[in-house]
């Protein structure tokens, strides 16, 4: 069974391409996904991401329970502080990337992917015996609306927001009468604000953004754009760029592994030997010289040899070119500049090692 | 525009040239183009080769996808059209006109229209 959001009919009414996501009846695109993209990165974009799941972790030991669960170092949030952090399997493997905020002592907000929900909420509840913690799966509750763009924070402005949260964190208030959590976070790479309402309030909010937003040129942007966008970020996709076979130091992301955290948690050993002694396999970025565009799941070459694949890939709709990241087998050699192959319908085209994020983030407000 | 344009299931549409009898125009119907969206690339066979009906002679990606194009009948490329290598959004905007894949000659006999449709009925029963 197809679940839909509480805004569904407001994109069929908005003309949206609806598809299937995660088990989700979700619009993919309104007018066209290279207009969208550009949209969000010149003036502003609505974003329905309420198939994201929102997860209260709350108890005594609450930070305890999440400091085992991810190698994130929770300890050191202070109220409405978030962090981006990884849940771990015992082999370092990571089943879901998340963030976490701190709402007061003893009580959390873990936002989720929708995919993974039934696998995070499985995960949580096996590790939270013997803690004094409560886990709530508050997911069909809520409704999430993201506002990113760089006229972002002046619509927020207009609408009465007041004083936004720092990046990556999140307060309560109050937008246009409506009550809601403010979070300056986003899946794009630009300044902007994902908006957690409960369901009830979520398209009369949907409806005055959208209004509201008419002057700074508001679209509203579906689930193909938020991957265009997300790739040219650099930002990680679960299910592409992680899996329960990658760790986060093979995903690029040990600066979200605090070296220092005295607690342990799952996969700490593996996770902390491959920070001290490497990785067998890493994700880099590139972008495409020759013409063709690398695809999830194509083969990545270097000196005749496989040494890895593609796992997202696409056009960089600013750019005006073709960039994609992969993971490939640790060849010191292979470094920023260095040329490699990526097969594309059987034929090798040259590509070029390119630090990440492919485009600046404009997003540390 | 679609005047005497055949359509296959697969959404490549026909068009034989005035006056030019076994010549053909390729394209790609405007549901097609409709249906990918955006696209962003477009890969065309070399002048010269051939492919038989149904074989696939050409790539078209759009933002999300890559999709091969298949021959509605047998032929031989001569020529293509270069304007949607460098311009592939020319194919969202004028896939029946200008945008238009490839001009092949053929000596496909009845047989290979058979299951083709004209461009009303295609709308109709295709589209939907």
């Amino acid at each position: 069974m197809v679940k839909q959001t509480i805004l569904h009919d407001k994109h069929v009414e908005l003309g949206a391409k609806m598809v299937d996501f995660a088990g989700w009846h979700m619009p993919v695109q309104y007018t066209s996904i290279i207009e969208e993209h550009k949209n969000v990165r010149e003036n502003i974009g609505l974003f329905d991401v309420s198939h994201m799941g929102e997860v209260i972790v709350e108890g005594n030991d609450a930070l305890k329970f999440l400091n085992k669960i991810v190698p994130q170092n929770i300890s050191k949030l202070t109220d409405g502080k978030a962090v981006y952090c990884q849940l771990t399997n015992k082999f370092g493997g990571v089943i879901d990337d998340l963030i976490i905020y701190k709402i007061i002592d003893n009580k959390y907000l873990v936002i989720v992917n929708a995919s993974r929900i039934d696998e995070d909420i499985n995960w949580f509840s096996l590790n939270a015996v013997n803690f004094d913690v409560e886990i709530r799966n508050e997911s069909h509750n809520y409704s999430l609306i993201a506002v990113q763009g760089p006229k972002a924070v002046k619509l927020m402005e207009k609408m009465g927001a007041g004083d936004l949260p720092s990046f990556f964190s999140i307060r309560q208030g109050n937008i246009s009468g409506i009550n809601l959590w403010i979070s300056r976070t986003g899946y794009t790479g630009e300044d902007g604000v994902e908006l957690l309402v409960k369901n009830k309030f979520a398209s009369e909010l949907w409806d005055k953004l959208l209004q509201n937003g008419k002057e700074f040129g508001i679209m509203p942007i579906g689930l193909g754009a938020r991957d265009t966008l997300r790739l040219e970020a650099a930002l990680h996709l679960y299910g592409n760029d992680l899996d329960e076979e990658t760790t986060p130091v093979e995903a690029g992301l040990s600066w979200s592994v605090p070296k220092d955290k005295a607690d342990d948690y799952n996969g700490k050993e593996v996770i902390m030997a491959q920070i001290a002694n490497g990785v067998e396999k890493r994700l880099i970025g590139l972008k495409m010289i020759d013409r063709g565009i690398a695809r999830h799941g194509y083969e990545v070459y270097y000196n005749n040899e496989a040494i890895g694949y593609i796992t997202s890939g696409g056009v960089s709709p600013i750019r005006g070119d073709n960039i994609a990241l992969a993971y490939i087998k640790n060849i010191p050699e292979i470094k920023i500049g260095t040329i490699i192959q990526v097969k594309i319908r059987e034929k090798l085209y040259n590509a070029q090692v390119e630090k990440r994020p492919f485009v600046e983030k404009r997003n540390k407000g | 525009m679609s005047e005497g344009m055949l359509c296959s299931k697969t959404h490549e549409y026909i068009l034989e040239q005035e006056d030019d009898k076994g010549k053909y125009i390729i394209g790609l119907t405007d549901y097609a183009v409709e249906q990918l969206g955006d696209i962003v690339f477009v890969e065309l066979p070399d002048v010269g080769s051939s492919f038989g009906k149904n074989e696939a002679f050409a790539t078209v990606e759009s933002v999300k996808a890559a999709s091969e194009i298949y021959m509605p009948i047998s032929g031989t490329i001569t020529e293509i059209n270069e304007s949607i290598i460098e311009s592939p959004e020319l194919l969202n905007e004028d896939p029946l006109g200008n945008a238009w894949l490839v001009k092949v000659e053929s000596s496909a006999d009845e047989s290979e229209f058979k299951d083709l449709l004209d461009y009303s009925d295609y709308k109709e029963e295709v589209v939907g």
